[in-house]
C-alpha cells in the first residue's frame, strides 16, 4: 500500500466530499432552524421577582444608558426611584442602536433582550415578528399619569405593547454663524450646493425618504406610504443630495454633535437635544422650522417576548416614567415626556419648552409630521442601499 | 549485497512489516480536528449564506421561503446595478492601495535588510510598534489628524499653504482618506514578507554579480528584485485580500462617496430587512477572493521554487 492510499490520508476527492457533505448538513440544519414567529403575549405562570435572574438586557439608543453620560441623570438616578440604586450598577446591560432599522435587526437576531426602546412606527414589525409581549400596566404605578393619546398610540391590535416615554421633533440643526438664515427656510437647505461638504444627514433610511418626500412636495400624510413612482422620485433626489454630505452620521454623540461643534459640518439632521448640547457648548445653532413642517416621533419601552425578568422590566420602566424621572429627561434632552404631571414649572428652559410645545404631546401630530409605519419598508430599505452604493 | 540492494530489499519488505506493526495515528488523523473546524466554521456558514442568497432561508420570522435567483440576476446582469458599480470602485481602491503599499514597503524592507544591519530588528520593532494598539483606535487617530480642524489642516494653514480658516476638506471623508489609512494600516504587513525574503537571500549571488561587472543598479534589477519577488507577491496579496472586504476604515474616515463593497455588505446585514441581497454580495466577494488567491498562489509557489532551486540550476 502506498502512503497515498493509507486510510487516514485525506486526498482532494475525500476532502471535497467531506466538505460538501458538511455543507449539505449545515444546509439541512439551516433549513430546519429557520426562525419562526412565536406567539406573543401568551399567558404563562411567572416566578416572583425574587426568583428572577435580575440581569436586565436592554436594546437602547446611546445616551439614555447609565454608563457615565449625562443621560444617567434621567430616570435611573432619581432618589428613591432609581433602578440601579435598588439593584446595583451592573444590573442592566445595554446593547446600542443608532437607527430604527438596525434596532429591529438586532432585536430579531438576538431574542434575549428583556427591554427594547424603539419608536412607535416600528410597533407592528416588533409584534408581528413575535419579538415582544404586552405590558401589565397594573404593575406600573405611574401608568395612570401617562398621556392617553400616546398610550393609545402605543397599542397594537388592542394590546399595550409599548409604554411611550419620550417624544420630539426631527429637523435640520444649522450653525447660525455660517448658514444664511434666508437659506434655512425649508428642507431644500440640505440640497443647497452653497453648503456642499458641510451637510450631514442621518443614516436612518426611512427618515431620509420622508425628508425627500417633503422636499418634493408630496402630501405629508403619504410620506411613509410612497407609491413606487414616488419612491423612485425620492430616491433620485437623495442621490442628487448625496455628494453634498460630508458623511451620513451614525452616532449622535460621537459623530454628528462633535462635527457641528468643531465646524466640520454646519447643517445636520438632528433631534432637539442637539440644541441643548450646543447651547451648553456655546455653539450658535438653530433648529430649523421648515416651510414643509418638521418631522416628529415618539418612542417607548417594549417588553421582550421571552424575558425571564418580567417584573424587573416593569420596575425598570417605572423608574423612567415617574414624574421626577420624566422631568429630568426633559431638562437633559429637551424632549417631551409622556408623563402629564410634568408641567412647565418643572422645565428649566421655559423659552425652549414653549417653542417646542414640550407640555403638549399632541404637538407632534398637530405641529409636525408624525413618522409612521411604512408598509413598503423592504422596498424602501433596498432603495436606500442603492442610494448609498450609487 | 551492495548498500543500494539492501535499501531496495528493505523497501520491498516494507508493506509486509507494516501489516505486522500496530496501527499508529498518522498525519491524516492530526489534520482532522482543524479540518473539521474549518468545515464547521467556514464551509458551513458559507452554505448558510448561499441558502439566504437563493431565498431558501430568511432572517425575517414567518417568511415563506422559496428558491429564487432574482437577487443574483439583479446583481450580475441588472442594467446599471449600483452594487456592481460599487464593487468596481472598491476593487480600484483596493488595487491602488495594494500597489502603492507594495512599492512603498520595498525600500523600507530593503533598508532594514541591507542598510540597517545590526539595528534592523530594533527598527523593525519600531515599525510594528503602532500595531500593538487597536486597529480601531489607529483609524480614529487618523480622524483627529485629518479632520477640518485636525493636525494636518492646522499644519498646512500654519505653513501658509492654505489661508487660515479654509481647511482642505478632501483630507477626510474622501477616497483619499480611505486610501491613505488603508495604505498606512497595511504597509508593515507588506514589508515583513519582503524583509524575510531579503534576509534569507544568498548574498554570495550579489557578490558574484558584482565580480562579473554588474553595476549596483543592474545587480538589484537582475538579481535582488527577481529573487525577492515571492516576498513582493506575498506582501501584495497580504494587502489585497483583506482590503477587498474592508469596512471599518471607510466607515470611520470615508464619506458617502467613498464607502467600499464591505460597507455595503455590512449595511445589508445590519440595517436591511432581508439578508438575501447581502448574501449575494458576500458570496460574490468570497468568489473573487478565492480567485485572487488561486491566481497569486500559483505565482507565489512557482517563484518560491525558483528561489530555493536557483543555486542548482
Amino acid at each position: 500500500m502506498s502512503p497515498s492510499q493509507t486510510p487516514f490520508n485525506l486526498n482532494r476527492r475525500s476532502f471535497l466530499t467531506g466538505s460538501l457533505g458538511a455543507a449539505a448538513g449545515a444546509g439541512l440544519l439551516a433549513a430546519c432552524g429557520s426562525p419562526s414567529a412565536p406567539s406573543a403575549g401568551a399567558s404563562v405562570s411567572r416566578p416572583p421577582i425574587s426568583k428572577e435572574p435580575g440581569n436586565l438586557s436592554m436594546l437602547e439608543w446611546g445616551g439614555y444608558e447609565a454608563a457615565g453620560t449625562k443621560a444617567q441623570t434621567a430616570g435611573m438616578t432619581v432618589a428613591g426611584k432609581s433602578y440601579i440604586d435598588r439593584y446595583g450598577a451592573n444590573s442592566v446591560t445595554y446593547s446600542y442602536i443608532t437607527d430604527d432599522d438596525q434596532a429591529l435587526q438586532k432585536a430579531t437576531l438576538d431574542r434575549r433582550f428583556d427591554l427594547m426602546h424603539p419608536c412607535h412606527e416600528n410597533i407592528p414589525d416588533y409584534v408581528d415578528r413575535g419579538l415582544v409581549q404586552e405590558w401589565d400596566t397594573s404593575l406600573l404605578p405611574s401608568f395612570g399619569d401617562l398621556n392617553p393619546f400616546l398610550m393609545e398610540a402605543g397599542q397594537y391590535k388592542g394590546k399595550q405593547y409599548m409604554i411611550p416615554w419620550d417624544w420630539g421633533y426631527g429637523s435640520l440643526t444649522y450653525r447660525t454663524d455660517h448658514v444664511d438664515p434666508a437659506d434655512a427656510t425649508g428642507w431644500e437647505l440640505a440640497w443647497n450646493p452653497k453648503y456642499s461638504g458641510k451637510i450631514a444627514l442621518w443614516s436612518g433610511a426611512s427618515t431620509n425618504f420622508e425628508i425627500a418626500a417633503l422636499k418634493l412636495g408630496i402630501d405629508p400624510s403619504k410620506m411613509d406610504n410612497l407609491s413606487d413612482s414616488e419612491l423612485e422620485q425620492a430616491k433620485q433626489v437623495l442621490i442628487q443630495q448625496k455628494p453634498l454630505n460630508k458623511f451620513y452620521w451614525e452616532s449622535e454623540y460621537n459623530q454628528m454633535q462633535p462635527g457641528i461643534k468643531s465646524g466640520t459640518i454646519w447643517i445636520a439632521y438632528s433631534w432637539q437635544d442637539t440644541l441643548v448640547s450646543m447651547k451648553s457648548a456655546k455653539v450658535p445653532v438653530a433648529f430649523m422650522q421648515p416651510s414643509q413642517g418638521r418631522l416628529s416621533w415618539f418612542c417607548g419601552f417594549m417588553l421582550g417576548a421571552t424575558t425571564s425578568n418580567y417584573y424587573h422590566a416593569h420596575e425598570y420602566v417605572e423608574s423612567f416614567i415617574n414624574k421626577a424621572a420624566c422631568a429630568q429627561m426633559t431638562n437633559a434632552f429637551a424632549y417631551g415626556t409622556s408623563n402629564t404631571k410634568v408641567t412647565p414649572a418643572d422645565i428649566t428652559d421655559k423659552a425652549l419648552a414653549e417653542s417646542l410645545h414640550l407640555g403638549d404631546p399632541h404637538a407632534i401630530a398637530t405641529t409636525a409630521h408624525l413618522q409612521s409605519w411604512a408598509p413598503n419598508r423592504p422596498k424602501l430599505l433596498l432603495a436606500w442601499q442603492e442610494i448609498k452604493a450609487s | 549485497m551492495t548498500t543500494t540492494e539492501e535499501a531496495v530489499e528493505r523497501v520491498a519488505q516494507e508493506p509486509a512489516r507494516r501489516s505486522r506493526v500496530r496501527y499508529r495515528p498518522g498525519k491524516g488523523v492530526l489534520v482532522l480536528p482543524p479540518l473539521l473546524l474549518v468545515l464547521a466554521l467556514l464551509i458551513g456558514p458559507l452554505a448558510l449564506i448561499w441558502l439566504y442568497s437563493v431565498g431558501l432561508r430568511s432572517n425575517i420570522p414567518g417568511t415563506v421561503t422559496s428558491f429564487t435567483t432574482a437577487n443574483w440576476k439583479d446583481f450580475l446582469t441588472g442594467p446599471g446595478n449600483p452594487f456592481r458599480g460599487l464593487f468596481i470602485h472598491s476593487m480600484l481602491i483596493t488595487l491602488t492601495v495594494s500597489v502603492l503599499a507594495t512599492v512603498a514597503a520595498y525600500p523600507l524592507a530593503y533598508f532594514l535588510s541591507f542598510t540597517a544591519r545590526k539595528h534592523r530588528y530594533t527598527l523593525l520593532l519600531l515599525l510594528l510598534a503602532p500595531f500593538f494598539t487597536s486597529y480601531l483606535l489607529r483609524v480614529i487617530a487618523w480622524q483627529i489628524i485629518l479632520n477640518d480642524q485636525g493636525v494636518a489642516n492646522w499644519a498646512i494653514q500654519e505653513l501658509g499653504l492654505q489661508p487660515k480658516g479654509h481647511a482642505i476638506s478632501w483630507l477626510i471623508y474622501s477616497n483619499f482618506s480611505v486610501s491613505l489609512v488603508l495604505f498606512y494600516s497595511w504597509i508593515p504587513f507588506v514589508a515583513l514578507p519582503i524583509f524575510a525574503v531579503l534576509e534569507n537571500m544568498d548574498r554570495r549571488l550579489l557578490e558574484a554579480a558584482e565580480d562579473l561587472g554588474a553595476s549596483r543598479f543592474t545587480t538589484f534589477l537582475r538579481v535582488t528584485l527577481p529573487l525577492s519577488l515571492p516576498g513582493v507577491i506575498a506582501g501584495f496579496v497580504f494587502v489585497l485580500i483583506p482590503t477587498t472586504g474592508e469596512f471599518i476604515t471607510p466607515l470611520l474616515v470615508g464619506g458617502p462617496d467613498s464607502q467600499l463593497f464591505g460597507n455595503q455588505i455590512q449595511a445589508f446585514f445590519t440595517n436591511s430587512p432581508d439578508w438575501g441581497y447581502g448574501s449575494v454580495l458576500a458570496l460574490s466577494l468570497v468568489v473573487v477572493v478565492i480567485a485572487l488567491m488561486l491566481v497569486f498562489g500559483r505565482f507565489l509557489s512557482t517563484d518560491l521554487r525558483q528561489t530555493s532551486g536557483g543555486g542548482s540550476r
